[in-house]
C-alpha cells in the first residue's frame, strides 16, 4: 500500500551494523547488546575519553560513520540531541539502511527547542526518504541476526512473531516475557516518536514478511486512523493481529449533540475497529503472550466442544467455570466412549463424565493413554485440555521415581498424535517455582500451558475467534 | 429538493442540523425507511396535513432550541381526530413557551402514528481517528443505561452489518422474546448498510440518530431521526 519493501528487508535484515555515541555513563550498553550482531559491528564516538574503553571492548571506532569502511544496513544512533540532526545527515549521506535513534529530547518534552529539532530531522528523513526509526525509541529486535536493544534479550534463535510496540518498556518486556513462554519474535520494533516511519508502515511490512506468521502489537494511539484501520484488515486476512491497547482512558470533553457520539468513547471506537478488522484485543502484557502463545502451540479450530481432564473434583469444577464463562461447551461424551471408560475407569473418588476427574485413575499411567485416546476419537469432542497441578503430583512424585517424567511423555506423544487442539494448565498454588519447571518441560515438547482455567480459556477462545473470523471472510 | 440540496442549503444557512421533517426526508432519499413527516406552521396546517395522513397523528415540536422535545412537552401521541390535533397544537406551543421561554418553535411535525415494534437505535459519529462510525443498539433502557451497542467502522460490509447486529447483549431480543414478534434482521443490515454508503456520500454530516426505530417482522420504520451538520469553515 506505500511501503518499500526492499528497504525495510535491508533494515530488518542487516549484515553490517554501527552505533554512534555509546558511552560509558550508558554501560555501553549499546555496544553490549550488538556483541551478538551476526556481522561486523563498528563504533562512531568522537569523545576521546570514550574511545580506549570502546577499543578495550575489541570494536574498531572511527570519528564519523562517513569514515566507517563498506555499506552499513543499520546503525544505532545514541548522541545528545543537539548532534542528532547532523548525524542523520551523515547517514543519509552514507547511504545506510536505516538508524533508529534512542536519543531523546524531541517533541515528547513539549519544549520548543525539541519540537523545532524533531521537525528538522522529520523533513531531512522524508526528504531523503530515509528509514529512521524513532527517535525516542529502543528500536530494533531481530534475534535470528542478533540485534538486541538490551543484553537480557535473547539472541540467534528466532521465532515467527512479528511484534510493534509504542513503549520501550512494554516492547523489552514482552521480548523477555515472550521468549520465557516460548513466544518469541522474528522482527520486533519499538517505534518511540515515529516521526518517519509509523505504526502502519510496521504493520504493513510484517504483514507481508514470509518470517513472520504471528502479530503482536502494544499501541496507544495510531496517527494515521484511516491508513491503520485498511492496512490491519488487510494484514488480518494472512496472519492474526493480537493487540494490546494501553491508555483506556475516556474522552469526556468532546462537545457531542447526538446519542450516538456520546456512547462512541475512543475506547469503545478502537475495539470495533480491532474486532472489525478481524485483530484480536487483549488488555496486558500477559494476555497478549497467552494469545500469541495460545495461536503458535495450539492447532487451528473453531471447535468450542471441550473434553476436560482434571487430577480432582474440584479442579473440574474450576475448570469447568472458566471454560464456560468463555462460552465453551463441556458436554456429555458419546455413548461408545462411556462404554469404554466404564470398563476400566475407576470411579471410586472419581468421575469419568465430563470433566473427566482422573483422581483415582492417577496411579496406573496406562490408563491416562487411554482416556486421552477416548477423548481423541470421541467425536462430540473437538479440544482437549488438562490440569496439571504441580502441590498434587508433587505426592504421586514422592511415591515413585520418574512419575512426572513419564506423565509428560505421555503427554507429548499423546500431543504428537492427536489431531485436535491440546493445551495445559499447570496451576501453581504454592509452588511457582515448580509450576514454571513444569510449564518449561511441557513447552519443550510443544505443549502450552497457561497458569490459571481463566487464562487457558481465554488463549483458547481468542484462537477459535481468529479461525471463525478466517472461515467467514 | 434532493437530499445534496437539502443539505447544501441548510448548512449554507450557517445551520448545524436538520429538522426532523428534513431529516426524513433526506433519509428516505437515501433508501431508508422512515415515517414520513411533514411541517406545519399553524394550528389549522396541523389539522389539514393530520386529515391528509389520516388518524391517528403524533405531533413533534419543531424547534433548534429543543434537544429533549418528550421532555419540554413537545411530544404528542395517538391524535385521534381534528379536534385532539389543535388542542395538541397549542398545548405543545403551550408547554415550550412554559417550559423554555425563549426558544424558537418553527412549527410541529405531523406524521401518521406508527405500529409499535422493537426498539432500536441507529447512529452515527466521527471519530477523530478513524473518521465515520455506525452505532446499533436496541433503544430505550438497553441504550440509555445498559449502553449496549456495538460499532463499526465505515465503509460496512454485510458481514460488519451482521456481525454488529448479533454482537450487542440484547440479541436475543431481535429473535422475538416472549412472543413478541421477531425484528426483521435482514432489513435492520440493509439499513446499516444503506447508511453508511449514504455516510460515506456526505462529508458534510457531522452525528446522525436514528432513535427510535421500530422493527417488525417485515420491515422497519425510524419514527424519529436528527441529522447534526459540520460547521461549515469560514
Amino acid at each position: 500500500m506505500g511501503i518499500d519493501v526492499a528497504k525495510f528487508d535491508r533494515l530488518f535484515n542487516p549484515k553490517t551494523a554501527a552505533v554512534i555515541g555509546d558511552k560509558q555513563a550508558l554501560g555501553y550498553s549499546w555496544l553490549n547488546s550488538m556483541s551478538t550482531f551476526k556481522g561486523p559491528v563498528y563504533s562512531v564516538q568522537i569523545d576521546e575519553r570514550e574511545i580506549p574503553n570502546i577499543e578495550a571492548m575489541g570494536y574498531q571506532n572511527f570519528k564519523s560513520i562517513l569514515d566507517v569502511p563498506g555499506d552499513i544496513d543499520f546503525v544505532i544512533v545514541s548522541v545528545p540531541r543537539k548532534f542528532a540532526p547532523m548525524v542523520l545527515q551523515q547517514c543519509i549521506e552514507k547511504g545506510v539502511g536505516g538508524a533508529t535513534f534512542f536519543t531523546s529530547g524531541f517533541a515528547e518534552t513539549a519544549e520548543e527547542e525539541g519540537i523545532a529539532l524533531q521537525d528538522q530531522m522529520q523533513q531531512m528523513a522524508r526528504d531523503a526518504n530515509f528509514m529512521l526509526v524513532g527517535p525516542n525509541c529502543m528500536g530494533l529486535f531481530i534475534p535470528g541476526r542478533g540485534v538486541r536493544f538490551t543484553t537480557q534479550q535473547y539472541s540467534g534463535e528466532a521465532g515467527p512473531v512479528g511484534f510493534i510496540g509504542q513503549s520501550g518498556t512494554q516492547s523489552m518486556y514482552f521480548s523477555l516475557l515472550g521468549g520465557a513462554h516460548g513466544v518469541k519474535v522474528s522482527k520486533a520494533v519499538s517505534l518511540g516518536n515515529a516521526i518517519v516511519l509509523d505504526v502502519p508502515d510496521y504493520l504493513e511490512y510484517l504483514g507481508q514478511d514470509p518470517d513472520t506468521k504471528m502479530i503482536g502489537m502494544y499501541v496507544e494511539g495510531v496517527k494515521d486512523g484511516r491508513r491503520f484501520f485498511d492496512v490491519l484488515k488487510d494484514v488480518c486476512k494472512r496472519k492474526p493481529v493480537v493487540i494490546w491497547k494501553g491508555g483506556q482512558t475516556s474522552d469526556g470533553a468532546r462537545a457531542v449533540s447526538s446519542h450516538t457520539a456520546s456512547l462512541a468513547t475512543e475506547y469503545t471506537v478502537w475495539e470495533s475497529l480491532v474486532r472489525q478488522c478481524g485483530a484480536l484485543p487483549v488488555h496486558s502484557l500477559e494476555e497478549l503472550v497467552d494469545v500469541l502463545k495460545g495461536l503458535l502451540y495450539i492447532k487451528p479450530s473453531t471447535g468450542t466442544r471441550m473434553g476436560i481432564m482434571a487430577l480432582t473434583g474440584g479442579q473440574a469444577v474450576a475448570a469447568v467455570d472458566a471454560f464456560a464463562k468463555q462460552d465453551f461447551t463441556i458436554g456429555p461424551l458419546s455413548d461408545s466412549s462411556y462404554e469404554e471408560l466404564s470398563s476400566f475407569f475407576s470411579v471410586i473418588g472419581a468421575s469419568y463424565r465430563n470433566p473427566l476427574d482422573i483422581s483415582s485413575n492417577l496411579p496406573d499411567q496406562t490408563v491416562l493413554v487411554r482416556i486421552l485416546d477416548i477423548l481423541e476419537r470421541d467425536p462430540t469432542i473437538d479440544a482437549i485440555t488438562t490440569e496439571l497441578t504441580t502441590s498434587l503430583l508433587d505426592r504421586r512424585e514422592s511415591m515413585g521415581e520418574g512419575y512426572v517424567d513419564n506423565l509428560i511423555n505421555i503427554l507429548a506423544e499423546h500431543r504428537e498424535r492427536t489431531k485436535k487442539p491440546y493445551f495445559c494448565t499447570v496451576c501453581p498454588v504454592d509452588q511457582e517455582v515448580a509450576a514454571i519447571d513444569m510449564r518449561d518441560r511441557l513447552l519443550a515438547r510443544g505443549i502450552p500451558s497457561f497458569p490459571t482455567f481463566h487464562r487457558s480459556a481465554n488463549a483458547y477462545r481468542k484462537l477459535v475467534t481468529y479461525n471463525e473470523f478466517l472461515q467467514d471472510s | 429538493m434532493t437530499q445534496s440540496q437539502t443539505l447544501q442549503s441548510a448548512q449554507s444557512e450557517g445551520r448545524t442540523f436538520l429538522n426532523e421533517v428534513e431529516s426524513k426526508q433526506v433519509l428516505r432519499d437515501a433508501g431508508i425507511d422512515t415515517t414520513q413527516a411533514t411541517l406545519a406552521t399553524s394550528r389549522d396546517q396541523a389539522v389539514e396535513q393530520a386529515r391528509a395522513i389520516g388518524f391517528p397523528v403524533v405531533l413533534k415540536v419543531i424547534s433548534p432550541d429543543v434537544v429533549h422535545k418528550s421532555d419540554m412537552g413537545g411530544v404528542k401521541l395517538g391524535l385521534k381526530d381534528e379536534a385532539e390535533t389543535a388542542a395538541a397544537y397549542d398545548d405543545i406551543v403551550a408547554s415550550i413557551n412554559a417550559n423554555q421561554p425563549g426558544a424558537n418553535i418553527e412549527g410541529v411535525s405531523v406524521q401518521g402514528m406508527a405500529r409499535p415494534g422493537t426498539e432500536i437505535i441507529i447512529g452515527m459519529s466521527k471519530d477523530a481517528q478513524f473518521g465515520p462510525v455506525l452505532m446499533f443498539g436496541l433503544g430505550g433502557i438497553m441504550v440509555e443505561i445498559l449502553k449496549d451497542v456495538a460499532f463499526r467502522i465505515v465503509p460496512l460490509t454485510r458481514r460488519d452489518a451482521r456481525s454488529m447486529i448479533r454482537e450487542i447483549k440484547g440479541f436475543p431480543v431481535l429473535n422475538g422474546y416472549r412472543g413478541q414478534e421477531p425484528a426483521d434482521i435482514e432489513k435492520l443490515e440493509d439499513t446499516l448498510i444503506k447508511l453508511s454508503e449514504f455516510v460515506q456520500q456526505h462529508d458534510e454530516i457531522k452525528e446522525i440518530d436514528l432513535n427510535p426505530i421500530f422493527a417488525y417482522k417485515d420491515g422497519l420504520t425510524a419514527v424519529d431521526a436528527r441529522i447534526i451538520l459540520e460547521e461549515q469553515a469560514g
